[in-house]
């Protein structure tokens, strides 16, 4: 292990005293660094509130800020928060609009946004569930209740949280965001392991000249590991299972969003959007928005995922909207 | 105990009760989770009966039943925030709920106290029936009380421990499907749940509380 650590027990509390001096825009409630909101809650607008591991910046606090999310509980690394601690978050964001909750499809994150939201009704705060399943490789069509959410959560943060900054009602917010996470398909591919800081070794082994198809995003085993090959053959075998899942026709649109897992550079990241744009001209589909960069690591973890969004003229116009937080800018336009 | 009815009083004191219970069980609970699972559900266990005892002792009788009830779920939620430490707040949540406004409880509240129990794990764990954990033994104490018709609430209690003791034994002869157990499948045979353990120690000693009152 060769990382920048002073007490590995301290890493995740160390990481938050880092983030509150850069980022005056966030704070922290209930006297607990891992309950993160944002400094500036807006009155009468439905909060929005996500939460789940650490090992994964910029999610999921990253995306507290102006047009995206108000909170974010912040668990251990690869550990869901607390109940309490997303409670406390819930408490302070809701402004009486009500609370919606966009998190992960990970038992440990259920079970406490669950509970959370229990507590809340018992403070008459009003609290919606929408969890993220992008992942194609973590299960077949027809089972998408068991798959994993990865970095296609953005997706649903930008959409939801443009409709709650246009003082839409929980309902609406909650039904966009669903909207959101059914049009979303993630793929991903892994190159090499992540270490957790206070195992201090790698969590899983891979060839130097293999990669694995489809590994989560904490290594669960992914469909398929083979040896390594060149980027665009990597992208076609990617997106023939994105564009077998959604019916793409002529002139549609879609976001994309190619994701670095924490130890690819850009220029890797770059080169597999090139073949990305190229399979979706020959579909006639129209790439209208494009990220690339790091939205959803996994520590050092080399590798990367391509996350599509199927627009419609709701979801264009969300996914358009401005929006400025720690880790992401959006300028309309 | 008067009128052999169950008063907020009487809660308090069960918490103390079962807090000392799981003190006095948290080694034998972390070997047996130790066996199949991460060796942390005495030490769960332990942690949210003492927290949740000690909520109850400070808020004092007058809160009321449900009050009472509602304050052990959140502070065992915030003392123990693991799988096992939510779902028993999950459970006394709801319980609170189904008691509302009851000053004391009989037989039939009683036994919408464990239906509720029941269901609010069996929705938040996402487990059934069978699959080798704490809801195997949580289902037959709902449905004994459920079926204990007019009986008086002691003789009640006792019914659902014993049958919360053979549901425990036949977990034995199940293979986890639910949870860390899960992974290590046939290995689990022949094993009693450890869940499954804490449902029935819960149930036993509030059986053994509410007789030794009469």
């Amino acid at each position: 292990m060769k990382k920048f650590l002073n007490d590995p027990a301290n890493f995740v509390d160390e990481m938050l005293e880092g983030i509150y001096l850069a980022h005056p825009a966030v704070t922290y409630v209930g006297d607990d660094k891992r309950c993160l909101v944002t400094a500036k809650v807006k009155p009468g607008k439905v909060g929005i509130a996500t939460g789940g591991g650490s090992g994964h910046l910029p999610l999921f606090l990253g995306y507290v800020g102006d047009g995206m999310l108000d909170g974010a509980a912040v668990g251990g690394v690869f550990q869901s928060p607390s109940a309490e601690q997303i409670y406390q978050v819930t408490k302070h964001i809701d402004q009486g609009a009500g609370v919606l909750y966009i998190y992960g499809n990970y038992s440990g994150d259920i079970i406490n946004f669950e509970m959370a939201g229990e507590l809340a009704a018992f403070d008459d705060i009003a609290v919606k569930h929408v969890v993220g399943n992008d992942d194609v490789a973590s299960s077949i069509v027809g089972e998408e209740h068991k798959r994993r959410g990865v970095a296609g959560i953005f997706f649903i943060y930008k959409s939801a949280g443009a409709a709650a900054a246009e003082g839409l009602s929980l309902d609406e917010v909650t039904r966009i965001a669903d909207k959101a996470r059914s049009r979303t398909r993630t793929m991903g591919v892994a190159l090499s392991s992540c270490v957790v800081p206070e195992i201090g070794h790698a969590t899983f082994s891979i060839g130097e000249d293999e990669m694995e198809i489809g590994m989560g995003i904490h290594g669960e085993p992914g469909i398929s590991r083979k040896k390594l090959a060149p980027a665009d053959a990597v992208i076609d075998e990617l997106m023939e299972r994105i564009f077998a899942e959604q019916d793409y026709k002529k002139h549609d649109e879609v976001a994309v969003l190619v994701n670095g897992l924490g130890g690819t550079p850009m220029e890797e990241l770059y080169i597999l959007f090139r073949r990305v744009s190229q399979l979706l001209q020959r579909r006639n589909v129209t790439v209208k928005y494009v990220w690339i960069g790091e939205f959803a690591t996994s520590m050092e973890m080399a590798g990367a995922s391509i996350s599509i969004l199927h627009l419609d003229n709701e979801l264009d116009r969300l996914v358009a909207a401005p929006a400025r937080t720690p880790f992401f800018q959006h300028v309309a336009g | 105990m008067s009128d052999r009815t169950f008063t907020s009083a009487d809660l308090i004191d069960l918490f103390q009760s079962w807090k000392q219970l799981f003190a006095e069980q948290r080694e034998f609970l972390i070997a047996l989770d130790g066996q199949v699972g991460d060796s942390d559900l005495g030490i769960t266990m332990s942690k949210a009966f003492a927290a949740a005892a000690d909520a109850l002792a400070t808020e004092g009788e007058a809160a009321g039943i449900a009050k009472l009830l509602r304050t052990a779920g959140t502070t065992m939620a915030r003392a123990a925030p693991s799988t096992m430490g939510t779902l028993t707040a999950t459970g006394f949540l709801r319980a609170s709920k189904a008691i509302d406004g009851k000053d004391r409880l009989e037989t039939a509240d009683m036994a919408a106290f464990w239906r509720a129990f029941r269901d609010g794990v069996a929705e938040r764990g996402k487990a059934k029936v069978g699959d080798k954990t704490l809801l195997d033994v949580l289902d037959p104490i709902a449905t004994t009380l459920e079926a204990s018709g007019s009986a008086t609430l002691p003789d009640a209690l006792k019914a659902a421990a014993d049958a919360a003791r053979d549901a425990l034994e036949q977990t034995k002869s199940m293979v986890a499907q639910h949870g860390k157990a899960a992974a290590f499948q046939q290995k689990t045979l022949g094993l009693q749940d450890a869940g499954a353990t804490v449902g029935y120690l819960v149930i036993r000693r509030m059986a053994d509380f509410v007789l030794g009152r009469l």
